[in-house]
């Protein structure tokens, strides 16, 4: 799957460059509004990740041009602006999502591959990692064909997981992925670790083996 | 008080005692001078009956002479030139009531016999003369009270209408909307110079205010991409095989920070873009219904913290509100109230036509309650509380002109919230 990531901040482009590529993209980037439009034009990509303000213009037309010229392509707007209007127009142009700088590369992993699972009706349908599989469409999972009994943020957490086996999740980002901006006067890593708890609890209990491990005080990570 | 009442009043109080004490002279001036008249006929009659006798050497007929009546007895005593002047009242039987009469008494002799006179003269039609011009005076007096009174309210009215033009205009003037403070010329001297003085005063406040909020603005904005970036880094350290367990938790400290300082910045951001009005867009939010919403959403929370709900009340309410902005405001509301909850307590919702009031168990407040709505303040010093939640509250509030108060009632903080206009 091939992105392209139009940024004008290198070290932030680099950054989820890295954490991206891990996950198995193929990450084109443009460090302006001109590069993302040429590159935009000789490419076909599966989801765009574009800053609003870009030397050389501004992010919502690249959302306009590409929306017009390649339909199917998903696209995520990445801004510091945070400002409701930008938001809005962005979504009502057509853009998948919206992110706020500062953002977890966690979460824009998470944001990235909802964009693409929604919009690829003809791929994946199920995520299997070892004997777990999970449904997104319906939300479902099951442990060696075993339904789990999850609720609803359970599911979340798992999917959450899931989507970034293998790395470091930290307490922080799990609970804004969970509970958003609640968490700002939440004992939110309380929750986070009684939520992970009894989906650890869950997952052993349906027979399959404890996926999850803590590393060190920094957070938990999934792995097979 | 208004000015013009204060004036007003002063012009009444002092006329009202200009106008007693004139009211007072000018009675004691003409009962002087009735009584000087009617003294005056009494020597008279005195005078003609004394030359009567002496001329005709006998008694006068009692019923002649100016006066009402006159009475004669013989006396005995040798008295001497007795005279003397009194008042007296009589029972009339034809007015069935007592009338005031002037009465002068004197001995005269008529062949070396004394005799005691008394003449009498009403004062009747004096007293109904007198009764009549005070009467007079008084309507005058009152219509001139009034006519003045009136003419000095108009004249006050119409030289003041600069200033409370000048002053409503002061009083709808906010910093926050863009435009100057127009004030109308006038040719009253001081009210002129008060409207420059007042121009330039708030040319000067909103100038600076700009420069802070362009600065706010500028600062906040800077500061994400940067927080962005080292967030990021931070986060693929954390990935990294071979870190030490020390290495490991200075990350999760440094990453720890960096999440607290975006949040409050975002907080801030938000807390700007509140006071700049940009969030202009207002819809109709049935507000129990978001309320439910909110309160369905904190419930894994209150049930860690073993928190009872108990609803009180729970009307259905409309407000005009940008639907994010009332969101915040009731989920900030919400969250203070678990926040400062001790384990095992309640929260009581009580939500009607004019207010929404939530209370919540917990330690009372250490603090003055007028700094409870100020940012950065955080009664008890938890971790993570920014302090920052009940200012979002209270300018959202400002916004939409509702009126939070905190009260501590019964071991219970009570945080209410009236609405002003409710659109149903």
């Amino acid at each position: 799957m091939k992105l392209l990531i139009i940024e004008d901040e290198q070290a932030l482009n680099v950054s989820m460059v890295a954490y991206l590529q891990q996950g198995g993209y193929t990450c084109d980037t443009a460090l302006n509004y001109h590069d993302g439009s040429r590159m935009l034009a000789n490419h076909h990509y599966t989801c765009v990740l574009v800053d609003l303000t870009l030397p050389g213009g501004n992010g919502l037309d690249l959302v306009r041009s590409l929306k017009k010229n390649s339909p199917d392509t998903g696209i995520i707007i990445i801004s510091a602006k945070n400002a409701l209007d930008d938001k809005i127009t962005g979504l009502e142009l057509g853009a998948d999502d919206y992110l706020t700088k500062p953002f977890h590369l966690s979460e824009l992993n998470a944001r990235l591959r909802s964009v693409i699972r929604r919009r690829n009706f003809n791929g994946q349908k199920v995520i299997q990692i070892g004997d777990l599989e999970v449904f997104p469409e319906s939300a479902e999972a099951l442990v060696q064909g075993r339904k789990l009994t999850l609720t609803k943020k359970e599911y979340d957490l798992l999917l959450y997981f899931v989507t970034n086996k293998n790395r470091v999740l930290t307490k922080d980002s799990i609970a804004e992925h969970l509970w958003g901006d609640h968490i700002e006067s939440l004992d939110s890593l309380d929750f986070v670790y009684t939520h992970i708890k009894n989906l650890r609890r869950k997952l052993v209990e349906a027979g399959g083996e404890d996926p999850i491990t803590t590393v060190y005080g920094m957070g938990y990570k999934f792995s097979f | 008080m208004r000015i013009l009442t204060k004036t007003s009043l002063y012009y009444l109080l002092v006329s009202v005692i200009v106008f007693l004490l004139g009211g007072l002279s000018f009675y004691k001036i003409l009962q002087t001078e009735i009584y000087d008249e009617v003294d005056d006929q009494l020597f008279t009659d005195k005078e003609n009956i004394i030359e009567y006798i002496r001329r005709y050497n006998e008694l006068p007929n009692v019923t002649s002479g100016i006066s009402e009546a006159i009475i004669v007895r013989e006396t005995s005593t040798h008295a001497g030139a007795l005279e003397a002047l009194s008042d007296t009242l009589i029972f009339s039987t034809y007015d069935e009531e007592y009338v005031p009469f002037r009465k002068l008494t004197f001995t005269t002799y008529q062949d070396g016999k004394p005799f005691e006179y008394t003449i009498l003269k009403s004062l009747m039609d004096f007293e109904d003369l007198f009764e009549s011009t005070m009467l007079a005076m008084a309507w005058i007096f009152v219509l001139l009270l009034i006519g003045l009174a009136g003419v000095n309210y108009f004249i006050n009215k119409y030289n003041w209408r600069n200033f409370y033009d000048t002053l409503e205009r002061a009083k709808r003037y906010s910093l926050t909307q863009r435009k100057p403070l127009l004030l109308k010329p006038t040719d009253t001297q001081e009210f002129q110079e008060l409207n420059e003085v007042l121009q330039a005063m708030t040319g000067k406040i909103h100038n600076d205010y700009l420069n802070l909020k362009e600065f706010t603005e500028n600062a906040s904005h800077e500061i994400q991409t940067p927080l962005a970036i080292v967030s990021s880094k931070l986060e693929l350290f954390m990935q990294s095989d071979n870190l030490t367990p020390a290495q490991a938790a200075m990350l999760e400290e440094m990453h720890a920070s960096i999440n607290r300082l975006s949040r409050l910045n975002r907080s801030l951001i938000l807390l700007t873009r509140i006071e700049n009005r940009e969030f202009s867009e207002n819809e109709v939010i049935p507000l129990h219904e978001l309320l439910q919403e909110q309160l369905d959403q904190l419930q894994e929370m209150m049930l860690m913290h073993d928190i009872q709900v108990e609803i009180e009340d729970m009307q259905p309410v409309f407000v005009e509100m940008n639907i994010g902005l009332c969101e915040i405001l009731i989920s900030n509301l919400l969250l203070n109230a678990i926040r400062h909850n001790s384990t095992g307590g309640i929260i009581r919702i009580s939500l009607k036509a004019d207010e929404l009031c939530i209370k919540n168990s917990g330690e009372p407040l250490q603090e003055e309650p007028v700094t409870l709505f100020e940012r950065f303040r955080s009664g008890s010093k938890l971790s993570g509380s920014m302090g920052i939640g009940l200012a979002l509250v209270s300018k959202i509030s400002e916004l939409y002109q509702l009126q939070p108060s905190y009260t501590y009632e019964e071991g219970l903080h009570v945080l209410r919230l009236k609405f002003q206009k409710n659109v149903s």
